[in-house]
C-alpha cells in the first residue's frame, strides 16, 4: 500500500478522478459518450508528445524546442511529398529522419558542451522557428503548405495517423489508441528495461550513474530523439488531418507538455516521474480545457479557470504525496 | 499567372478609378504623371503580424506587387509587440524612408511614432487596423476593413439564412481587438450569437473545443469562424460532433475557397488584405509622385467582400495565387 | 563480516602484489597544472591513504584512476599493463570501482535498482530485454545482508538510508561485482563519528578480503586507522610519502595542518 501511494503519479490519479467526478457533476454534457472521446482526443494530442517529455524530465533535461519541431515535422514531409511529387510515405519517411536529426543535434549538443538543455533547446526553439518560416516561404511561396490529400499515399497515412475508429461503443481518434499504446511502451522501458533504469540514474545523479558505467550522453541523446520521434508522430496527425499546415503554428505547446509531466509527478530536477503520470497531466490539462466549454462557463474566465484548475491539480498532487510519505 | 495579372489590372483600375473620384485639381492620368518623376523611393511597411500567418501572406504579396509595379524598394518588418512595432515605425523614420505603410492594432502605443514621422515629413498610411484613430495620429489614409462592419453583415446574412438560429463566433486570439470587434458586429445583428474561445496556434485544441462546444449545445446552427485555418478546423469538429451546424468565416485561403464551392462551408467575408497591402504601397507612391489623397478625407474600406458559391467561380483561382 | 567480502573478492588476488602503480603522473587543464609528479602503489590487501587539503589535486587524483578524465604525463600500470583510460567503463572493467563521496548513489532510485546500477541482470541479451526484477532485488537483499548491511526494504529509495549505509552499499556492490581495486573519495566526510566507525570497519573488511583500496580523505585520524601507506598531497604535487612504519599519526596531523609553514607562522605569533 505504502509503495502504491509512493508512485510518482497517484496523486495525478487523485486530481484526475476529481476533476472528472467534477465536471461530471455539473456539465450534462461532459457525460456522453462522444463527450468523453473529444476529451481523450484532446488528452491525446498533448500526451503523445508528453510521454516522452516526461522521460526526458526524468533524465534530467528539458525540450523546448517540442512544440516547434512537431510542425517541423508536418513541413518537412508536406512539403518534400509535393515539391517532388512524391508518395506521401516518401515525405512520413524523409521528416522522420529530419526530426530524428533534430532530437540528436539537441543531444549531442547538451551532452558535448555542457550547457544547460534549457538554453540549447531553446536555441533550437528560435532557430526551428525561422526555418519553418523561411524554408516554406522560399518553397511554397506562402507560408503554409499545399495541400496533400490529393498525393498518392495520403489514404494510407490518413489512416494510420489520423483516422477515426469504431471501437463499437464509442468513435475515437486513432491518436487516443497510439497515444496508449506509447504511454504503454514508455512505462515499459522505464520500469522493466535497463534502459529506464539508466534514464532515472542519469536524472537523478548523473556523476554517480557515470561513475558506475552508465553511458549517460547516449541515454540523453536518445532521450531527445525519442521526444523528436513523438513530436514527429503529431506532426504527421496534424498533416494528415489538416491536409496542410501553416508554418507558424506550435509555439507555446512544449509547455504544455512540461506542464503535463510535472502535473503528473515529474520533478523538474530530474530523475523522478513516470510515463503513465504524463498521461494522467494530459488527461486533466484536457478534461479542463474542454470541461470549460461543456460547463458552458463564462467564455471571458476561461483561462483563469484552466489556471485555478491547474494549481488545483498541482495541490492535491502534492497533498497526496506528502500524505504517502508521512505514512512511511 | 494570366490571372494574376488580370486581377492587377482589375486593381490598376480601382486604383485609378479612386484616384480619379478623389480627383482634386488633378486632370486624371495619375499614372503618367507619377512616373514622369523616375527618382526610386523606399517605402517602409510595418505590421503586428505573428509570423507565419496566411493571412498576412498576402498583404505582404499585394505590397511587394505594387512595389514591384512602381519600381519602389519595400522594406517590410513586422512585430506582434505593440511596443515593438513601435520601434520599428520609429526605426523606419531614422533611415529617412520615403513613405511608411503601417498598421495601427492599438493605436496608443504605436501612434505617436506615426506622428513622428509625420513631423518628420515622412508621408504616412495606415491599413488594416487603426480605422478610428489614424486621423487623430496625422496619418493620410487608410485602407483596410471596418470590423464592425464585415461583423454585422455576417450577423445579418445568418439570420437572414437561418432565422431563430443560435450561432457561436469562435475567437481564436483571447483579447485580440480585431477579432473581439468582429465578434462584437456579429452580436449587433445575430444577438443569438455567443463567444467561444480557442488556442489558435495549436489547431487540434481548436477542433476539440468547437466539438466540445458543439456537443455541449446542440442547437447550434451556425459557426462563425475568424480566419481560414479556423474554419478548416471547425468543419472538422462539426463533421466529428455529428452537428448540423453551417460555417460562416472571415478570410480565404484556397482550401477555404474549395469548400465554399463544394457547400462545405456557408460563406466567406474577405477584408481583401491583397488589396490592403497593394493599396497602402501604392497609395503612397501616388501621393510621393503626384499628391493624391485617396479616400477623400475618409477611410477606404476594401471589405466586406461576401464570398459564396454564388461568386466562388473565378475566386478559387485567386486564391491559389496566394493574391486572395 | 570479513568473511563474506572474502567471498566475493576476485580470487586471484594475492596480498602484496602490486595492482596498481603510478609513475611521475600529472594533469594540466589548459594552463593550469592540477596535479604533477605523482607516484603510487596500490598493493592487493593494503589501504593507501591520499590526504590532502581542498585544492591539493586530491579530486584529480581520483578522475585519472576512475577514468574520468585521462592523465596528460607519466604513466598508469595496471596489474602490469600500462594503461590510458578514456571512460570510467573502461576503469571498471580493469577492476578498478570509485565510490564517491556523496555521489555514491541515486538517491531517488530503489536500494537493489542502485546496487545494480550499470550492471542489470537482464532475461535475455537482446537491446530491449526486460530486467530481472526479481532476481536482482533477492540477490541485493541477500548481499547486503551476508555483508552486514540491514535495510529495512530493499524497495525502498536509497536517499532514505543513513549516510553511513549508502557508502556501504556503493562499497559492497563494488565488492560484489569484482573490484580489484577500491576507490573511496572522503568517505567519512560528511557522517559523525558513529556512522564514519562503520564505513571505517567495512573498509578495513575489504582490505582484509585482499582489495586495493585507495582511500582519500583530509581526516588524518581516519586515514590512520586503516592506511599502509600515506602520501599527502598539496598544490598538485607530493610532499609526504611514507609507510605506515616510518610516520606516526602526530607527525601526519602536523603535517596536514600545515608542517613547516605552520611551525613558522606559530613562531612568527609566538608572544
Amino acid at each position: 500500500m505504502a509503495r502504491t501511494l509512493g508512485r510518482p503519479e497517484v496523486g495525478a490519479l487523485v486530481a484526475a478522478i476529481a476533476i472528472f467526478c467534477f465536471f461530471y457533476a455539473i456539465a450534462p454534457p461532459f457525460r456522453t459518450l462522444p463527450a468523453i472521446a473529444t476529451v481523450l482526443y484532446s488528452s491525446s494530442t498533448i500526451g503523445i508528445v508528453a510521454v516522452g517529455v516526461a522521460l526526458l524530465m526524468i533524465g534530467g533535461e528539458f525540450d523546448l524546442s517540442a512544440g516547434v519541431s512537431v510542425i517541423s515535422a508536418a513541413l518537412a514531409a508536406a512539403m518534400i511529398t509535393f515539391q517532388f511529387s512524391l508518395n506521401m510515405w516518401v515525405g512520413v519517411i524523409v521528416s522522420l529522419v529530419v526530426a530524428l536529426a533534430i532530437g540528436f543535434i539537441n543531444g549531442y549538443l547538451v551532452m558535448r558542451t555542457g550547457i544547460p538543455s534549457f538554453l540549447i533547446t531553446l536555441s533550437t526553439f528560435f532557430v526551428l522557428q525561422g526555418l519553418n518560416l523561411g524554408v516554406t516561404k522560399l518553397v511554397t511561396g506562402t507560408v503554409a503548405t499545399p495541400n496533400v490529400s490529393q498525393l498518392d499515399g495520403f489514404g494510407s497515412a490518413h489512416a494510420i495517423f489520423a483516422s477515426d475508429v469504431n471501437l463499437g461503443f464509442a468513435t475515437v481518434k486513432v491518436t487516443v489508441l497510439w497515444w496508449l499504446l506509447f504511454v504503454v511502451v514508455g512505462t515499459w522501458l522505464l520500469l522493466r528495461t535497463r534502459t529506464g533504469n539508466w534514464i532515472t540514474a542519469s536524472g537523478g545523479n548523473q556523476a554517480s550513474a557515470r561513475a558506475v558505467g552508465v553511458p549517460v550522453p547516449k541515454v540523453k541523446i536518445g532521450l531527445f530523439m525519442g521526444v523528436a520521434f513523438l513530436a514527429w508522430f503529431l506532426g504527421m496527425h496534424l498533416l494528415f488531418n489538416f491536409n496542410t499546415v501553416q508554418s507558424g503554428l506550435g509555439v507555446g505547446n512544449e509547455f504544455i507538455y512540461i506542464i503535463a509531466s510535472v502535473v503528473g509527478g515529474a520533478l523538474l530536477t530530474g530523475g523522478y516521474g513516470s510515463a503513465v503520470g504524463s498521461a494522467l497531466g494530459a488527461v486533466i490539462f484536457g478534461m479542463t480545457t474542454q470541461g470549460i466549454v461543456y460547463a458552458g462557463w463564462d467564455p471571458n474566465w476561461f483561462k483563469t479557470f484552466l489556471g485555478v484548475m491547474l494549481l488545483m491539480a498541482v495541490l492535491v498532487n502534492l497533498y497526496v504525496k506528502n500524505y504517502a510519505a508521512g505514512r512511511k | 499567372m494570366r490571372s494574376t495579372g488580370r486581377s492587377l489590372g482589375s486593381l490598376v483600375a480601382v486604383a485609378a478609378a479612386a484616384v480619379t473620384l478623389a480627383a482634386c485639381s488633378s486632370q486624371g492620368g495619375a499614372q503618367g504623371g507619377g512616373g514622369a518623376s523616375g527618382k526610386s523611393y523606399t517605402i517602409a511597411m510595418v505590421t503586428h503580424e505573428a509570423p507565419g500567418d496566411t493571412f498576412w501572406d498576402k498583404i505582404r504579396n499585394g505590397a511587394e506587387q505594387a512595389a514591384k509595379d512602381h519600381g519602389i524598394t519595400l522594406k517590410y518588418s513586422n512585430d506582434p509587440d505593440a511596443g515593438n512595432q513601435a520601434t520599428l515605425v520609429q526605426n523606419a523614420v531614422s533611415s529617412k524612408v520615403d513613405g511608411i505603410a503601417t498598421t495601427l492594432p492599438t493605436p496608443a502605443a504605436i501612434g505617436p511614432a506615426a506622428q513622428k514621422a509625420v513631423q518628420a515629413g515622412i508621408p504616412v498610411v495606415a491599413f488594416n487596423a487603426g480605422k478610428d484613430a489614424y486621423k487623430q495620429y496625422g496619418a493620410g489614409m487608410y485602407f483596410g476593413s471596418d470590423e464592425d462592419l464585415a461583423g454585422q453583415t455576417v450577423g445579418t446574412k445568418i439570420v437572414q439564412q437561418s432565422p431563430g438560429g443560435k450561432t457561436v463566433c469562435v475567437i481564436q486570439e483571447q483579447g485580440q481587438v480585431q477579432l473581439e470587434g468582429r465578434c462584437a458586429g456579429v452580436k449587433k445583428t445575430d444577438p443569438s450569437s455567443e463567444v467561444l474561445y480557442v488556442n489558435g496556434r495549436d489547431l487540434p485544441s481548436v477542433q476539440q473545443t468547437i466539438g466540445a462546444k458543439l456537443q455541449q449545445d446542440r442547437s447550434i446552427t451556425d459557426v462563425v469562424t475568424l480566419g481560414a485555418d479556423i474554419a478548416l478546423a471547425a468543419q472538422k469538429a462539426v463533421a466529428d460532433s455529428g452537428s448540423q451546424a453551417k460555417i460562416a468565416t472571415f478570410d480565404l485561403n484556397a482550401d477555404v475557397a474549395q469548400q465554399i464551392q463544394n457547400g462545405g462551408i456557408n460563406f466567406s467575408v474577405d477584408q481583401q488584405p491583397y488589396v490592403q497591402g497593394y493599396m497602402a504601397v501604392t497609395a503612397l507612391w501616388l501621393n510621393l509622385t503626384n499628391g493624391n489623397d485617396i479616400g477623400g478625407g475618409g477611410p477606404v474600406l476594401t471589405g466586406p467582400s461576401i464570398v459564396d458559391q454564388s461568386n466562388i467561380g473565378p475566386i478559387v483561382a485567386y486564391t491559389k495565387n496566394n493574391t486572395r | 563480516m570479513t568473511d563474506t567480502i572474502a567471498e566475493h573478492a576476485a580470487a586471484d588476488l594475492k596480498k602484496g602484489a602490486s595492482l596498481v602503480e603510478m609513475e611521475g603522473v600529472g594533469k594540466a587543464y589548459g594552463a593550469i597544472r592540477a596535479l604533477e609528479g605523482v607516484n603510487l602503489r596500490v598493493n592487493a590487501g593494503e589501504v593507501t591513504c591520499v590526504l590532502g587539503d581542498n585544492g591539493a589535486g586530491k579530486s584529480t587524483l581520483i578522475k585519472i584512476i576512475s577514468g574520468l578524465h585521462p592523465h596528460s604525463e607519466g604513466s598508469l600500470t595496471v596489474d602490469g599493463r600500462e594503461v590510458h583510460f578514456s571512460s570510467p567503463r573502461e576503469a571498471l572493467d580493469s577492476g578498478i570501482a570509485t565510490v564517491y563521496q556523496d555521489l555514491a548513489v541515486v538517491g531517488l532510485m530503489e536500494v537493489w535498482r542502485n546496487f545494480f546500477l550499470g550492471s542489470e541482470m537482464r532475461k535475455g541479451r537482446y537491446p530491449m530485454a526486460p530486467l530481472d526484477i526479481k532476481g536482482m532485488r533477492e540477490i541485493a537483499d541477500r548481499e547486503l545482508q551476508k555483508m552486514g548491511i540491514h535495510v529495512k526494504d530493499i524497495n525502498q529509495p536509497i536517499g532514505t538510508l543513513s549516510g553511513g549505509q549508502r557508502q556501504c552499499v556503493a562499497i559492497a556492490r563494488a565488492v560484489y561485482f569484482g573490484a580489484r581495486v577500491l576507490i573511496l573519495d572522503e568517505p567519512t566526510a560528511a557522517l559523525g563519528v558513529k556512522q564514519s566507525g562503520v564505513v571505517l570497519k567495512y573498509t578495513a573488511a575489504a582490505r582484509d578480503a585482499g582489495l586495493g583500496v585507495v582511500f582519500i580523505t583530509h581526516n588524518p585520524h581516519h586515514a590512520y586507522l586503516v592506511g599502509d601507506h600515506f602520501i599527502i598531497l598539496k598544490l598538485g604535487r607530493r610532499v609526504l610519502d611514507k609507510k605506515r612504519s616510518e610516520v606516526t599519526l602526530e607527525e601526519l596531523t602536523a603535517e596536514m595542518a600545515g608542517g613547516q609553514e605552520l611551525a613558522e607562522l606559530s613562531h612568527e605569533l609566538k608572544r
